[in-house]
């Protein structure tokens, strides 16, 4: 599975978006209904799942599906 | 052979303090849930016996401690107990409501037993229902509201034909998964790093009290030490008492909309508004703790496993009197913020470091607040109920491991319902009417002109 897959595939764990409907433009607050709690403990899920160190001040400025997906990204690189 | 499992962190929680209190009763959660409607008692006894076979937190038990006093937890397969039935139509629903209250003081006693009882009731005025005595580290209150639910879907998919309700999240799994992640070594370091990271850059923290400096004064005084930072812990008295106050649906709109306008969330507005007043009422002192509670329920598995996932973390922050109230509220939210992200943490342990660190004196604390905020409405969700009313109610176990322990949760309304649970030993009802006035004068004062400067703002009301 690569990564944009198995990041949806963790995000959809939280919402009830499945990983198949969620597009990148989707907001994690607005569009799939994430509260503080539930999108720190995301971040948190992402770091053990990908071994990345995530930033809280750059963490907290991801607005979207696609942001979140860049970030890693740019982590991971 | 049955598996056996440790305790998780918010489990232990409720445990270390059965033992330092000395009584199963802290544990207690009881709720009664009641339609106005004639029920068919003999299908709701099917159903509750079916909703103990789904929701696997109902079947959990303890093992006896061993030598060091720990215990273990290991689910029952099957639980085919009677489900008794207690008439109380012939009372008033005040003396229904004591008669309830009085199991709800009840213990559950003992180990390799069961841990929860359920009761169906037949109430004044034509209501009827069930009432759960639970312990908490069976399942929180988020938990008692998604089985109330999942068990009254039970009973209109028998009763009316409404859908069958969808499956429970495994309790085991999700109990093993939250294990898993607590043994994870590399998270562990992370969150005790964010932790002991918090204590170097600010100290040992300054016990802040309702009631103001006097009382750690008096604490100073008591443990001959100028410098104690600390205050006691009432560990003998435990008598509770509860003062509901209800925030009506207008101003509680206007609380609601300022957190929307400026992506604040409640909880972080509840801890500035207490933190400001601690802080008025202890000679303006910076340095505040509160413990705040999280329901630690994200995924689909978390909210529909059942299990105790609530548990309190200290957010401490130091605000200045010149720092205005809006950016108060976004330092607490960076606060909160954090800790979330390292909630996987066991909370006493970053007691057991300020004890190593500072030497705090057993049975003192640094905290005499502390805050649950319930976004989640007690309201049964199912359209095949909705134009039946309903009666239900919270009771409280009677005994309370902290001085003063605020819920604040929505009425079906749209009002605020603001409930201090408060040691009588200590405490007393002006107490809180002053606690709640105050904090709605600084909550207020502080959205209707979020650039005013905290200092000027404890001045002012």
């Amino acid at each position: 599975m690569n990564r944009a897959a198995e990041f949806k595939k963790i995000v959809a764990q939280y919402c009830s978006v499945t990983a198949e409907d969620m597009t990148e433009e989707m907001r994690f607050r607005e569009d799939l209904g994430f509260s503080s709690l539930d999108f720190m403990s995301l971040l948190g899920e992402l770091e053990d799942t990908f071994d990345v160190e995530l930033e809280q001040e750059n963490a907290v400025q991801v607005r979207t599906i696609g942001d979140a997906l860049n970030m890693l990204e740019e982590l991971a690189a | 052979m049955r598996k056996e499992y440790p305790l998780t962190a918010a489990q232990n929680m409720h445990y270390q303090w059965i033992r330092e209190y000395k009584t199963q009763q802290v544990s207690g959660v009881s709720i009664v849930a009641s339609l106005k409607a004639p029920l068919d008692f003999g299908l709701l006894k099917k159903c509750i016996q079916l909703e103990i076979q789904r929701y696997g937190c109902m079947r959990l038990r303890f093992t006896k401690p061993d030598e060091k006093g720990e215990i273990r937890q290991y689910l029952i397969k099957h639980d085919a107990r009677d489900i008794p039935l207690k008439d109380m139509s012939g009372m008033t629903l005040a003396e229904a409501d004591d008669v309830m209250q009085n199991w709800a003081y009840q213990t559950l006693d003992g180990d390799n037993r069961p841990m929860c009882e359920v009761v169906m009731v037949k109430l004044p005025e034509g209501f009827n229902g069930f009432f759960v005595h639970m312990d908490h580290r069976l399942i929180d209150s988020c938990g008692l509201v998604v089985m109330v639910n999942d068990l009254m879907s039970l009973y209109t998919h028998y009763r009316f034909g409404a859908e069958y309700p969808a499956d429970l999240a495994d309790f085991e799994s999700v109990l093993a998964n939250d294990l898993q992640k607590a043994n994870n070594e590399k998270r562990f370091a992370k969150d005790k790093k964010f932790w002991d990271d918090q204590l170097d850059a600010l100290g040992e923290p300054l016990y802040s009290d309702i009631q103001g400096s006097s009382v750690l004064e008096e604490a100073r005084k008591k443990h001959k030490n100028p410098k104690l930072r600390a205050a006691d812990i009432e560990r003998k008295q435990l008598f509770v008492a509860v003062k509901d106050y209800i925030l009506e649906p207008e101003p509680t709109k206007g609380l609601i909309d300022f957190c929307m306008n400026h992506q604040l969330s409640m909880t972080n507005l509840l801890l500035l508004g207490i933190r400001t007043y601690l802080s008025k009422v202890n000679n303006g002192q910076e340095d505040i703790t509160i413990e705040n509670f999280i329901s630690r329920r994200s995924t689909h598995d978390e909210w529909t496993s059942g299990g105790s996932r609530t548990i309190m973390f200290p957010c401490r922050t130091v605000i200045t009197a010149d720092t205005e109230f809006l950016a108060a509220a976004y330092e607490i939210q960076n606060v909160q913020n954090r800790i979330y992200m390292h909630s996987n943490y066991d909370p006493a342990l970053i007691r057991e470091e300020m004890r190593k660190r500072y030497g705090t004196p057993e049975d003192t604390t640094y905290e005499s607040c502390y805050l649950t905020y319930q976004p989640m409405p007690v309201h049964v969700d199912n359209p095949f109920l909705q134009s039946i009313p309903m009666h239900s109610k919270w009771f409280a176990n009677g005994a309370a491991t902290k001085k003063m322990y605020l819920t604040v949760s929505h009425t079906p309304e749209g009002g605020m319902n603001f409930s201090y649970h408060y040691q009588t030993a200590c405490l007393t009802e002006k107490d809180m009417e002053l606690l709640y006035y105050y904090m709605m004068r600084i909550l207020f004062t502080g959205i209707s002109q979020p650039d005013i400067k905290i200092g000027d703002l404890m001045a002012q009301v």
